[in-house]
């Protein structure tokens, strides 16, 4: 068990910057989420600390110790790879003894944490077979017994679940929470699916182009995202932005766009009147956008109507594809019962608590 | 429908054509010498008889049972030497980054076409000086050196398709770089070895060049030297040359028989599939 720290991490391929003066610390016992679209530096960051590219600038620090020169085979961690990398000629067994073999541990107590992974992951009937006899969840489950033997003081994932279909891919998310409960080890984790982050994390790193967006609970980069593309990654479908302006008339604070005028709650008047007669860019999530017939009570409502592009299904609710009468187009996520189809016009009510507003220039979130 | 059965006959003709000497050689050395004064094709009489080879392995002149032994003790060591060396540096070449890696490499592709008459004098001269003429030790080493080239370039082309993310899983499993070239390369490799040790002891075992330059002592001349030797004094005795030929060319044909299970995946490359 250890913390791990970044300090100012930079790593360079020719001319790329893959990972750009990357600062952060990761608790004890964290289960830390690196997201972001391909690109983004998040695996790079997760190799750099597993020892498996070399730092172009900056420290790494397990617990105390810094790593920066130490080779993967003595930084005592254990990856999960997205092809799984397992030994392709040994058995299942071998494959999980063989860290344990390398670091000479006796035989007896090689094969008690072999079958005592094995019974935990389920796969003890697997241990004589090859990895090509196994399935795709099955691999996986090999991989993670393989790093879990090991009990390394971090466990690295790089998108484990990428190669599993959908249903596995749910199953597994909620065993690798309990896997992390249950072993109380820092869990570092790479995903481009901004659900598997939100599902796990204790807490969620956000990177783009090898530079920190933002790192916060779950439930704080969902309500506060700090900038416009944090706002757009997470959540799903992404948050609906538009060009506006700060209005104030009769006492009250709007937001105005060319097709719309969205009064905006006292409380949060308050915070934002000083940015009045600025340009904004105002965000709201399809999920704060409801139906009028259908608006859930005590939230501050403001309408609006629009007319109905594209009607998507989907069972509990119904996403919406819009466009306001100067053809900006957006989503809203509505209950199933309203009957549109492409074409109408709807009357949508706007739940303004939950907006976000944002600068178009540094394109930060206005506090 | 007749185009495919034309492709056939056309096919069926040429793999004939191409087994027609074979079988002559396989007739005369299975038939006593008069009943081949007149050709093989000539049926009648038709005596067989396993005398050719017996001739042949206890030849007076040039036993062949001892050039064969002695072909086996330069083959093994020249098969098993620059496989080794070359597996080495092949995954070295793969996977270290050193500079002018790639300069170094092109260069030993290159040294691929070299004539081996090019070099056969100073080649002559050099082992002289060394003390390595008429050794086994000594064409052991050509052999090993000249196969170097095209082994590393083939090992290195089969290791590039072993994903590395095996090499890393086993580094953070606490592999040292010899670690997973003993226990996680090699054994993933072995497709590849075995098609390069094939290919490598069929061209060792079928030199001919380079033994009549370096081995002269009659007692040390290997199996395709001895051939030549068994033509006969006064008269051509097919009988017993293709018989040498057929025993001669049966251990390449053992050895492709036993690994041409491997051969072909290592020809294609490594998949987990």
């Amino acid at each position: 068990m250890a913390s791990v720290t970044f300090e100012n991490v930079t790593k360079r391929f020719g001319d790329v910057v893959a990972v750009n003066d990357l600062s952060l610390h990761v608790e004890d016992g964290e289960f830390l989420v690196f997201v972001g679209p391909s690109g983004c530096g998040k695996t790079t960051t997760l190799r750099l600390l597993a020892g498996l590219e070399e730092l172009t600038s900056g420290n790494i620090y397990i617990g105390d110790r810094l790593v920066n020169d130490i080779p993967p085979k003595d930084r005592d961690i254990a990856m999960v790879f997205q092809s799984y990398a397992l030994y392709p000629h040994m058995s299942v067994y071998d494959n999980m003894a063989f860290g344990l073999r390398l670091r000479k541990v006796p035989k007896d107590e090689i094969d008690r944490r072999v079958r005592e992974a094995a019974r935990m992951l389920g796969i003890e009937q697997l241990l004589d077979r090859k990895p090509k006899q196994l399935s795709g969840g099955q691999r996986q489950r090999v991989a993670v017994g393989r790093a879990i033997v090991r009990n390394p003081k971090v466990f690295l994932f790089d998108e484990p679940l990428s190669n599993l279909d959908a249903k596995l891919r749910v199953q597994t998310r909620a065993e690798l929470s309990k896997l992390h409960k249950r072993l109380g080890t820092t869990f570092i984790y790479v995903t481009h699916d901004q659900v598997e982050a939100m599902t796990m994390a204790t807490r969620i790193v956000v990177m783009r182009d090898g530079v920190l967006q933002q790192v916060d609970t779950p439930q704080n980069l969902y309500e506060r995202p700090g900038n416009i593309f944090v706002a757009g990654f997470i959540g799903s479908p992404s948050m609906n932005f538009f060009d506006a302006t700060l209005v104030e008339a009769d006492g009250k604070l709007y937001v105005d766009s060319s097709s719309f005028r969205l009064e905006i709650p006292p409380r949060l008047a308050e915070q934002y009147r000083k940015y009045k007669g600025r340009e904004v860019i105002f965000g709201i999530r399809p999920e704060d956008i409801h139906a009028k017939p259908y608006v859930p009570p005590e939230i501050s409502p403001a309408e609006l109507r629009a007319t109905v592009d594209v009607v998507e299904l989907m069972g509990s609710e119904i996403f919406l594809y819009c466009l306001t009468a100067d053809n900006k187009s957006f989503i809203a996520r509505v209950d199933p019962r309203i009957r549109a189809r492409s074409g109408d016009t709807v009357e949508l009510v706007i739940n303004m608590d939950h907006m976000h507003l944002f600068d178009p220039q540094t394109e930060k979130r206005l506090e | 429908m007749t185009r495919r059965l034309g492709i056939h006959l056309i096919a069926w003709a040429i793999g004939l054509i191409w087994l027609i000497p074979f079988v002559g050689i396989v007739m005369s050395s299975l038939r006593p010498q008069r009943e081949l004064i007149h050709g093989w094709w000539n049926l009648s009489p038709f005596t067989l008889s396993l005398d050719n080879f017996i001739e042949a392995w206890n030849h007076p002149s040039a036993p062949l049972g001892q050039g064969i032994r002695n072909s086996l003790i330069v083959v093994i060591p020249a098969t098993i030497v620059p496989l080794f060396i070359g597996a080495m540096a092949a995954y070295g070449f793969l996977r270290f980054r050193v500079p002018f890696s790639n300069t170094l490499f092109l260069i030993i592709v290159l040294l691929m076409s070299i004539p081996q008459q090019m070099v056969a004098v100073p080649l002559f001269r050099f082992m002289r000086d060394v003390g390595l003429l008429d050794t086994y030790t000594g064409l052991v080493l050509v052999h090993s050196a000249w196969a170097l080239p095209w082994v590393i370039l083939f090992l290195r082309n089969y290791l590039s398709t072993l994903p590395p993310e095996i090499e890393e899983a086993a580094s953070l499993d606490g592999a040292n770089r010899f670690q997973i070239f003993t226990r996680i390369v090699l054994p993933l490799s072995v497709p590849g070895l075995a098609s390069a040790m094939a290919l490598q002891l069929t061209w060792a075992w079928n030199d001919f060049f380079m033994a009549l330059i370096l081995l002269f002592d009659p007692d040390k001349l290997v199996a395709t030297q001895r051939i030549p030797l068994l033509r006969g004094q006064y008269q051509v005795d097919w009988g017993v040359l293709t018989a040498a030929s057929l025993l001669t060319m049966s251990v390449p044909i053992l050895v492709f028989a036993l690994l041409q299970r491997y051969y072909i995946r290592g020809l294609v490359g490594w998949t987990l599939k």
